[in-house]
């Protein structure tokens, strides 16, 4: 099953989308991470019209439209403008230093492979090979929200996570029954939005995005 | 039909506020009767559901539904949101705050919203959709006054909340890549009933995986340490009505999601699973709260703080077989019908002292009798002191606990509830008595914002005096729901 082009595809896609999440990891320029995610954004539009051809699924086809307007159009463009406000702020020396960081991304793929063991093994489908990948990629989203310091950097590692999920739907049952799916981009949408707003609230009552500055509350 | 009772008039009241520029105070009196409708839907629905009847559905799919669990649900939840509606910023507007009121009313409408129809969806789908969004609308709230705190709390709150809750999506797609391999994709595969079903069927490894995430997941949104940490900056930065809101009810709701997933994985490989991890980071956040409680010096944030030790004995409660899940759903009756009162005090009180610091708080019962009064009487039936409802249900735990023989599990929780009721009570003693602080004036008239609180001193008394039999039977009717 392995061998066929459907799942060489898949597995293919699913391993570009986990480096562009990896590549949060090093980068410090902000643009970068835009860059990034928009990318793995175009992977995973690729992946959607793959599954959508090969499991001759033609309502993928319409959540592919709104998923590339959505992540590879719509927020790329607003995060580029919040970052050309923020220009002159880089990402600061993360909580752990680059090399650490890297070796902890492997072994969270690792750990992926280990989680989802039992769910490869009863998977019959095709694209099975790329479940633990969308594991790991959900995973590395969340190691870039903890380590990061930056609460741009913190939201487009929750975009990366969301991606992730994404994926691991796609991959796992060729995608959520249409009805969720739209709610679940309408939430998507909405949840950036409102990330967006608080972030120029940050940058208005604190003069910069750096989380470190948030310690008004404590206890 | 009720459902449309249910779900439309929040969804009014919001459009309502949007639409009327610049915002009028006649709005927020028509929101606060507007929300006496889904109440009487509720009501309906706990009445049909006590009579025995089968569980009433809506729309293409079967896709709302209200069994005796969502019934309960919804009855806190529209309970507590008229109350907050009624009591809330949107009576007597100035015109510089206008705005603000305005923008508050379309958010906490739609709040209510997505809680509600996160109780009533039956599709799980639907309903972790209407979990985010409440996150994403009660986080709106919160910084309308612009402060360094109120934007910090948001921040926090949007970004714990979101990712919590993306986890909670990835145990969903989890338990449906389950239910799908087994019997296809078929249109109504997330419905709660189908899953419950065909649980039988379901791969117990990937099944207890799925709750692995989606306890995290929701129990972020339940304050369950050691995800809690984004609730005690949102719940004591909120306005007052928000957080009676956000820690009467949308814990409850979240622990709505928890059990309802709980059921299913139960089914699938029996309780223990599910019972121990509940136990675990319920015992853990009673620790984490009662400690925290007595180191505090902000009074919303000490209620705060009571909340995530209240959701930590829910969770025990829920771990420990049918009489402890019996002892959970009183705790959660009574918390959130004291929590709300209590909240919506604590914003008399700083508006009066002008501070949320405990040490700048004393003198209350002679500055303001009737808020200090009522204020005791929350914190004492909070406290789960008799004859309020919370010292029934937490009786009902410890027998549970107890017959459960989990002894040791029972002596932590009491020593740890010490902690907390001492603490609580000596914070509770600087704030009411003492002289007045300068520029603070004193007495306080009866009105009807007071009488309204008497409504929850009144249901926490009787459920402190008696157990009701049609509560009883709803109670019972929900065991038998979860536990299969």
């Amino acid at each position: 099953m392995y061998n066929s082009l459907f799942s060489q595809l898949s597995i293919l896609g699913a391993s570009l989308a986990l480096l562009s999440g990896i590549l949060l990891l090093w980068r410090r320029n902000l643009s970068s991470y835009v860059d990034a995610f928009q990318w793995q954004s175009v992977v995973l539009s690729g992946l959607f019209v793959i599954v959508g051809y090969f499991d001759h699924n033609p309502e993928l086809y319409l959540v592919t439209v709104i998923f590339i307007a959505l992540k590879v159009f719509l927020i790329p463009r607003a995060l580029r403008r919040m970052q050309t406000r923020f220009a002159v702020e880089r990402e600061r020396d993360p909580y752990l230093n680059v090399p650490s960081l890297l070796i902890v991304s492997g072994m969270l793929v690792i750990l992926a492979y280990a989680v989802m063991r039992p769910v490869v093994a009863i998977s019959s489908l095709p694209t099975r090979g790329g479940l633990p990948l969308a594991l790991g990629l959900v995973f590395i989203g969340l190691l870039v929200i903890l380590t990061r310091k930056k609460a741009f950097t913190q939201v487009v590692g929750f975009l990366i996570l969301e991606n992730g999920i994404t994926l691991l739907a796609l991959l796992g049952t060729y995608g959520i029954p249409l009805i969720v799916e739209l709610g679940v981009f309408l939430d998507a949408l909405m949840g950036f939005l409102v990330m967006q707003i608080f972030i120029y609230h940050l940058h208005g009552t604190f003069e910069s995005i750096d989380v470190d500055h948030l310690n008004q509350l404590r206890h | 039909m009720t459902f449309l009772f249910l779900l439309i008039p929040p969804f009014a009241a919001a459009l309502l506020a949007g639409l009327v520029r610049p915002y009028r105070s006649w709005v927020g009196r028509a929101n606060a009767l507007l929300s006496l409708v889904p109440l009487g839907a509720s009501l309906a629905f706990i009445s049909r559901a006590v009579s025995g009847a089968p569980a009433p559905t809506f729309g293409p799919n079967e896709l709302l539904r209200a069994d005796s669990l969502s019934a309960l649900i919804l009855a806190c939840v529209t309970g507590v949101a008229a109350l907050a509606l009624f009591l809330g910023p949107n009576l007597n507007v100035s015109a510089e705050s206008a705005e603000q009121v305005r923008r508050y009313q379309i958010f906490v409408n739609l709040f209510i919203a997505a809680m509600l129809l996160a109780v009533s969806a039956n599709n799980v789908g639907i309903m972790w959709v209407a979990m985010e969004a409440t996150t994403i609308f009660s986080a709106l709230v919160i910084p309308l006054t612009l402060t360094k705190a109120s934007v910090e709390a948001s921040w926090k709150y949007i970004l714990i909340g979101s990712t919590g809750i993306a986890l909670a999506f990835a145990g969903t797609v989890l338990a449906y890549f389950d239910f799908v391999n087994l019997v296809g994709p078929i249109e109504n595969a997330l419905n709660w009933p189908a899953l419950m079903t065909n649980a039988s069927a379901l791969h117990p490894e990937i099944i207890r995986l799925a709750f692995i995430f989606l306890l995290v997941g929701y129990g972020t949104k339940a304050g369950l340490a050691p995800m809690h940490t984004w609730l005690p900056d949102a719940h004591a930065e909120a306005p007052a009505p928000l957080s009676a809101l956000m820690s009467g009810v949308l814990l409850a709701v979240a622990i709505y999601a928890i059990l309802r997933w709980k059921a299913v994985v139960d089914a699938v490989v029996g309780p223990t699973f599910t019972n121990q991890l509940l136990i675990i980071l319920g015992l853990f956040s009673i620790t984490i709260a009662a400690f925290s409680l007595v180191i505090q010096r902000n009074y919303k944030r000490m209620l705060a703080y009571s909340s995530i030790e209240h959701t930590g004995l829910i969770c025990l409660g829920l771990g420990m077989g049918p009489m402890g899940i019996f002892a959970a759903l009183l705790l959660l009756i009574s918390h959130c019908t004291a929590k709300s009162m209590l909240f919506l005090l604590a914003g008399n009180i700083l508006h009066r002292y002008n501070s949320t610091k405990i040490g700048q708080v004393s003198g209350l019962l002679k500055a303001m009798p009737w808020t200090g009064g009522l204020f005791t009487v929350g914190l004492l039936a909070l406290i789960g002191l008799p004859p309020f409802g919370m010292f029934v249900a937490e009786l009902a735990l410890f027998r549970a606990g107890f017959a459960q023989s989990n002894p040791w599990l029972m002596a932590a929780t009491i020593l740890l509830l010490t902690v907390a009721f001492v603490s609580l009570l000596r914070h509770l003693n600087k704030i009411l008595y003492g002289p007045i602080p300068e520029g603070v004036g004193a007495g306080e008239n009866f009105g009807w914002r007071t009488a309204l609180l008497f409504i929850n001193v009144a249901v926490l008394t009787t459920l402190g005096l008696t157990l009701p039999a049609p509560l009883v039977t709803l109670l019972n009717q929900i065991i038998g729901i979860i536990v299969k």
